[in-house]
């Protein structure tokens, strides 16, 4: 009896030890994306074992540097001192385009405007345009209540790079929790603005054209729309692609067509076979 | 040494035991969070406390707190300013006006009340009660007055049977005497009742707004956001409590960001700190 006993948990530690785990850290912006594909590829793969924790794109690249995660999302290309960091380690990351992320400007459908052009959103969310009418004199002489994600968020650090250039938010601003919120809040309120990225948008909000691009699925993957950004996957290619092994399955399951399904259902744009 | 002094030991053993652990428990949140803020405290210093920009992630970073530490202390005071005197009326009926029946009812109904989730509450106030205020004139979704409200439901049951249970600590004979003076019934209880009972109503009322200021879900769904200092009650509020909940799961473990947190958990800490001290003087005077 006792023989029995030892030899199944010798063999349950040797079934354990073989089970492979595929470690996934960074960006926040992609992790339900990679949610998804977890939850599907677990009935493909059973034996694999995935762990997901989203820290934010530097924490992914970081933790990639010091070999504690197979794949490192990143909402953000390199940064010019990681770049030098992998020359002087020796290491050569590669990057795998996932997606694409559109952040939408919405507005209140009460609201007669339609377009708004980069500099003018960055002055409103700088405080320097603060009342609706010095935008246009058209629009009512109303106060611009302006709304933003928490700086948590990743697509805040996108709207920060892409329209603010750096520059700060005004104090103004009122930071919301969840895009669920923003959405609420702005159809609302008549005299709202917020942005969102492009999947959350429903139909109790107006999507602006911004400097007259349409956030259409083509412009944002093209990203001729001004506010659009690549997702990414980091990987390890110092020993070369990895042509087998779990990162190659779960690469290649993300490309597939299904993975870029649930990339779509995740409120992003799929790269890949549209 | 008989059974039961052996037993009366053990007892005492444990209960040293376990008032230690509580003691270790709270000397080491306060050694914990002291430490944390270290960091933020040397290497920003003053400005913590005198500028209104909180930038902790923009480069160069900066860490002030003022609006928010001013937002918190606004929307305590008002909020108190609405559950206090709500509090006390509550109480005040309860001790001298209602029948069994009404007790039974008002008090299950402040028990059921406490029980509730504040993040329900948070809810409650965001998807029925903000678009009300919305057409009463608010330009703010979430603001100032919205908070208070919200504050001040949950720490309603706190207030009232705080200060119910201080009425009902006074004599009997004192409200009997001024009943046999021929004072009135309200004069007896307002009058005579509440003064002897003060040093436990001023208890209770630092107890409430002790729970108000380091209230966070609500504040974080419906205060609005917005690190100003406010001008009116429809203006968005940024207390203290909301931005480390907002911030804290972000931060990497270690940065001057993660210690500029704890330093905003440090200044509530303390306020909270001083609070306390000053009601166990008061109940001590009280009772002296």
């Amino acid at each position: 009896m006792k023989k029995t006993i030892l030899t199944l948990a010798l063999l349950g530690l040797l079934v354990f030890s073989f089970a492979e785990t595929l470690v996934i850290k960074g960006s926040n912006t992609i992790f339900p994306v990679t949610q998804l594909w977890i939850e599907e590829m677990k009935t493909m793969y059973p034996d694999l074992t995935i762990t997901l924790e989203g820290a934010g794109s530097s924490t992914g690249i970081s933790a990639l540097f010091n070999g504690t995660t197979d794949i490192a999302n990143s909402s953000r290309w390199l940064k010019a001192e990681e770049i030098k960091q992998m020359g002087q380690e020796g290491k050569y990351f590669i990057p795998i385009v996932l997606g694409y992320d559109g952040i939408a400007i919405i507005v209140n459908p009460e609201l007669p405007i339609d377009n708004i052009s980069l500099e003018n959103l960055a002055a409103i969310y700088t405080g320097k345009i603060t009342r609706w009418n010095q935008l246009d004199p058209n629009l009512p002489n109303e106060r611009i209540v302006v709304y933003s994600r928490n700086s948590a968020s990743g697509t805040y650090e996108t709207f920060v790079e892409k329209v603010l250039k750096g520059e700060r938010m005004a104090p103004t601003v009122q930071l919301l929790e969840s895009t669920q919120a923003e959405i609420t809040s702005v159809a609302r309120n008549k005299y709202a603005i917020a942005y969102t990225g492009i999947g959350y948008v429903t139909n109790d909000v107006k999507v602006l054209t911004v400097n007259g691009i349409q956030p259409t699925k083509i412009n944002i993957l093209n990203s001729v729309y001004p506010i659009s950004r690549p997702l990414f996957m980091f990987v390890d290619a110092t020993n070369g692609y990895p042509e087998t092994g779990k990162v190659k399955q779960f690469i290649t399951f993300g490309l597939s067509k299904r993975g870029q399904e649930l990339v779509e259902q995740a409120g992003y744009i799929a790269a890949y076979g549209f | 040494m008989n059974r039961r002094n052996v037993k009366d030991k053990i007892n005492q053993g444990l209960i040293t035991i376990v008032a230690f652990i509580g003691i270790f428990a709270l000397i080491g949140l306060f050694i914990f969070i002291i430490n944390e803020s270290i960091p933020a405290l040397t290497q920003v210093g003053a400005e913590i406390f005198t500028s209104i920009y909180w930038y902790p992630t923009y480069n160069p970073p900066e860490y002030g707190m003022l609006a928010m530490i001013i937002g918190s202390l606004i929307l305590t005071g008002f909020s108190s300013l609405l559950v206090l005197p709500l509090g006390y009326i509550i109480a005040f009926f309860l001790y001298d006006y209602a029948n069994p029946t009404e007790q039974t009812v008002i008090k299950s109904t402040i028990d059921l009340l406490s029980g509730i989730p504040t993040v329900i509450i948070g809810s409650f106030l965001f998807i029925y009660v903000s678009p009300i205020m919305m057409k009463l004139g608010a330009w703010s979704s979430g603001n100032l007055l919205l908070a208070a409200i919200g504050l001040s439901i949950l720490s309603l049951p706190y207030a009232a049977s705080l200060m119910q249970e201080s009425l009902s600590s006074v004599d009997v004979s004192l409200k009997e005497a001024a009943l046999a003076m021929g004072a009135s019934r309200f004069t007896a209880g307002f009058k005579i009742v509440s003064k002897k009972a003060l040093p436990g109503l001023l208890n209770a009322t630092i107890l409430t707004v002790n729970r108000i200021i380091g209230e966070t879900i609500v504040v974080l769904m419906v205060a609005g956001g917005a690190a100003i200092i406010p001008r009116s009650l429809w203006d968005p509020v940024r207390p203290l409590t909301a931005v480390i909940a907002s911030e804290m799961g972000e931060v990497a473990v270690g940065s001057l960001h993660y210690s500029a947190l704890f330093t905003a958990g440090l200044i509530l800490l303390t306020i909270s700190f001083v609070l306390t001290l000053l009601s166990r003087r008061i109940t001590r005077s009280g009772s002296s």
